[in-house]
């Protein structure tokens, strides 16, 4: 369209894909109008930021990279939580700040320019607003997509919340209803990894990126073990409450997780499962002391309904994807407690 | 023997182009020949790799890999012929009669199978498992429904006697519920029903067989360190065109999307705009299992030796503001990638983001131009 500043970009047709665009030279914008552009209900700024150093639990410290909130700015990690509801018009802002990036929202699926994949749109040196409606309640989350490999590793992620239109306390309008939340979002890290520039290995060096070997393992940001007793990790109840545990695998490990009480899978993906919409599927149940798997990115709303007083352990174990042995040398393992008054 | 194949990036072709309707089950056998022989491989980076491949397809046919398809209940016959330096054996894990014993090298065995209940199946070398399927001998054996068929007329890719309740609902869905305007699935269009063949390549382990060292089995997994992440022997740029792994439709053209990994490490397949109904996999004794209870997914497990199913609906990418669809300033087609998230598996040769297993689909328009 005319009216729209494509000429000379590589979307005028004139200049498809070639190698070199699709990894190594990344067709990047500085800043770009959004197309098919709408007034947002509500809008957030990411700003880029390296070099936070969080201290580990054998007292060294490790650098994580992630999305700062521009409008409250904080040194938290992992990145602040997106939260929205159902149906939202919504507008997030991209500063990158340190070279280039993107923001993909995981799970949400808008057009190619919103999308946040550098090879198929643009790698963002400056700014650019990722406009997306979302359809249907449900645990995703957001992260860089530039030299994904490393950048997501580094830490350049955070929740992604949808809520129904009536907001948080059920799973969608008219669903299972819940009066705890918990997100637990696994991860784990390398330090050799740590070493690396942000475009390492872009331009055909071998830096290692297919070896992985993490040596710390995190719940939300906390590391094991502190994530036993850490209360942004621990869950507590009452009887008769319900929890809803929001699950999300960030590591590039297979997450195997064993939870001390029976718990009932109410989503998967970000989609509900269930309701008179869709007929193919329904909830179902995780037994206690069942161990289940997931991987990379997957993630699971989970349903606890605590009936008997007490402190009870969940585990997560880290596993390599080739050997599918714990991680480390058998110490790829956080747990936590659900706590129960 | 023993002559050599060079595959530079790009000249590996593979898939057969015919889908197998229920009308041509009359046909009682379907013939096969496969030659068991090394090829020099190039990477996505220039590396070349020693592998042993599946080479052949009908009679006459000579493809990499090619992807075998019979329909339920015929008599297979596959013709092997060893060409390799070693012995290697013929299985598709879970059919019953579809094994060998050991085949020398320069002798030829013919085997007949029946073929079994509609779905994805996986063919490789079972011996030294799982050495000489890493080192490339593997493949996709696709078996076609007689009657795939729902109760209320919907085709599917499974056999009216496997469907379940959740498996009907999907395909009945499609063209019905307002969500998926547009066709139902169409088993006999090729560009609908995609092979993935996901697997690893360690360069160190393909060069020992080259040079016929021994591996020790025991120990093959934790020395396996993949440097190149494969779908259908391509990666990164050089599946961006490939037809036979890249999808292009309108909306309402749901595709299926059979996802094997013949390797050693856990893939997680994850692909953008639209969440995708996955159908079926397998039992570990390596039968079909259609899915009771089916989930919509961004991301799946897929295992070494799994088989997973998944339908891409091809409907409108409902996260994008109903206001701004069809867009207008935005250009089309739209494109979207699928790539595994566990990404180790997005580098070639230690580096080189995105040149590894990862690929894209298209939408061309908002909906299929009448013809
Ligand atoms: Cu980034
Ligand atoms: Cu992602």
């Amino acid at each position: 369209m005319t009216d729209f500043p494509l000429a000379g970009t590589r979307f005028d047709a004139t200049a498809p894909l070639n190698f070199d665009s699709f990894g190594c030279n990344t067709y990047k914008v500085d800043s770009l109008p959004t197309p098919d552009r709408l007034e947002p209900d509500v809008r957030f700024v990411r700003g880029v930021r390296f070099g936070l150093e969080l201290p580990t639990p054998d007292g060294k410290t490790i650098e994580v990279w992630r999305f700062e909130d521009e409008l409250a700015p904080r040194p938290v990690w992992p990145s602040p939580p997106i939260r929205v509801r159902q149906g939202q018009l919504v507008h997030t802002q991209i500063y990158a700040r340190n070279n280039a990036h993107t923001i993909h929202h995981h799970g949400i699926e808008p057009t190619t320019f919103n999308d946040g994949v550098g090879h198929v749109s643009f790698e963002v040196s400056d700014t650019y607003d990722y406009q997306w409606r979302p359809h249907t309640p449900g645990t995703f989350f957001y992260h860089c997509h530039k030299n994904t490999v490393l950048h997501f590793e580094m830490g350049m992620y955070g929740l992604l919340i949808v809520d129904p239109p009536s907001g948080p306390g059920t799973i969608y309008e008219g669903g299972p209803s819940y009066q705890v939340e918990a997100m637990w979002v696994a991860d784990d890290l390398d330090p050799r990894w740590r070493t690396l520039g942000h475009s390492a290995g872009m331009c055909g060096e071998d830096v290692g990126l297919n070896r992985f070997d993490p040596k710390y393992f995190c719940i939300s940001g906390v590391f094991a073990p502190n994530t036993l007793n850490d209360p942004r990790v621990m869950v507590r109840a009452q009887r008769g409450q319900t929890v809803l545990i929001r699950l999300l695998n960030a590591s590039y490990s297979i997450l195997r997780t064993t939870l001390p009480m029976d718990a009932q899978v109410v989503a998967l993906d970000g989609h509900y499962l269930g309701g008179p919409e869709k007929p193919w599927c329904a909830p179902y149940t995780i037994r206690a002391n069942t161990p289940f798997e997931m991987v990379s990115a997957q993630r699971m709303d989970l349903l606890i309904r605590p009936r008997l007083p007490g402190v009870f352990t969940a585990k997560l174990e880290f596993l390599d994807w080739v050997t599918r042995a714990i991680q480390n040398g058998g110490q790829g393992v956080a747990q936590t407690q659900i706590v129960v008054t | 023997m023993n002559r050599r194949e060079f595959l530079a990036y790009g000249a590996l072709g593979g898939g057969a182009s015919v889908i197998l309707g229920a009308a041509e089950a009359q046909t009682a056998t379907r013939t096969y020949e496969l030659f068991i022989e090394p090829a020099d491989v190039e990477m996505i980076d220039g590396t070349i790799v020693y592998m042993l491949l599946f080479f052949g397809g009908p009679p006459g046919v000579r493809e990499p890999r090619p992807v075998l398809r019979a329909v339920e209940g015929e008599t297979v016959v596959l013709r092997i012929v060893n060409n390799a330096p070693e012995a290697h054996r013929f299985q598709v894990p879970g059919v019953t009669g579809a094994t060998t014993t050991n085949i020398a090298p320069g002798q030829r065995r013919e085997i007949r199978f029946t073929a079994p209940v509609g779905g994805t199946y996986i063919y490789l070398d079972p011996l030294q498992a799982p050495l000489y399927r890493l080192v490339g001998l593997h493949g996709a054996f696709i078996v076609t429904p007689r009657n795939g068929l729902t109760l209320a007329g919907s085709p599917t890719p499974y056999s009216a006697t496997s469907q379940t309740a959740a498996v009907r609902a999907v395909f009945d869905a499609m063209g019905t519920m307002p969500r998926f305007a547009g066709d139902k699935w169409n088993p006999n269009d090729i560009a609908r029903d995609k092979v993935w063949v996901f697997s690893q390549t360690d360069p160190a382990l393909n060069k020992r067989v080259e040079l016929r060292q021994s591996v020790d089995l025991a120990t093959l997994a934790a020395n396996f360190k993949p440097r190149y992440f494969t779908i259908n022997g391509r990666s990164g740029f050089d599946l961006d065109e490939d037809p036979t792994v890249r999808i292009s439709g309108y909306v309402g053209q749901p595709t299926l999307i059979r996802t094997i990994n013949t390797g050693l490490a856990t893939h997680a397949p994850h692909i953008h705009g639209n969440h995708c109904f996955e159908l079926a996999g397998n039992t570990t004794a390596g039968a079909v299992s259609v899915r009771s209870n089916v989930y919509e997914r961004d991301v799946w497990m897929l295992a070494p030796l799994d088989r997973k199913d998944l339908l891409l609906p091809f409907e409108i990418p409902p996260d994008i503001p109903r206001e701004a669809w069809p867009p207008v300033q935005e250009p089309w087609p739209l494109r979207y990638v699928m790539h595994c998230h566990t990404e180790m598996s997005q580098t070639a040769g230690g580096g080189n983001y995105p040149q590894g297993a990862l690929c894209h689909w298209e939408l061309l328009g908002p909906q299929r131009p009448v013809a």
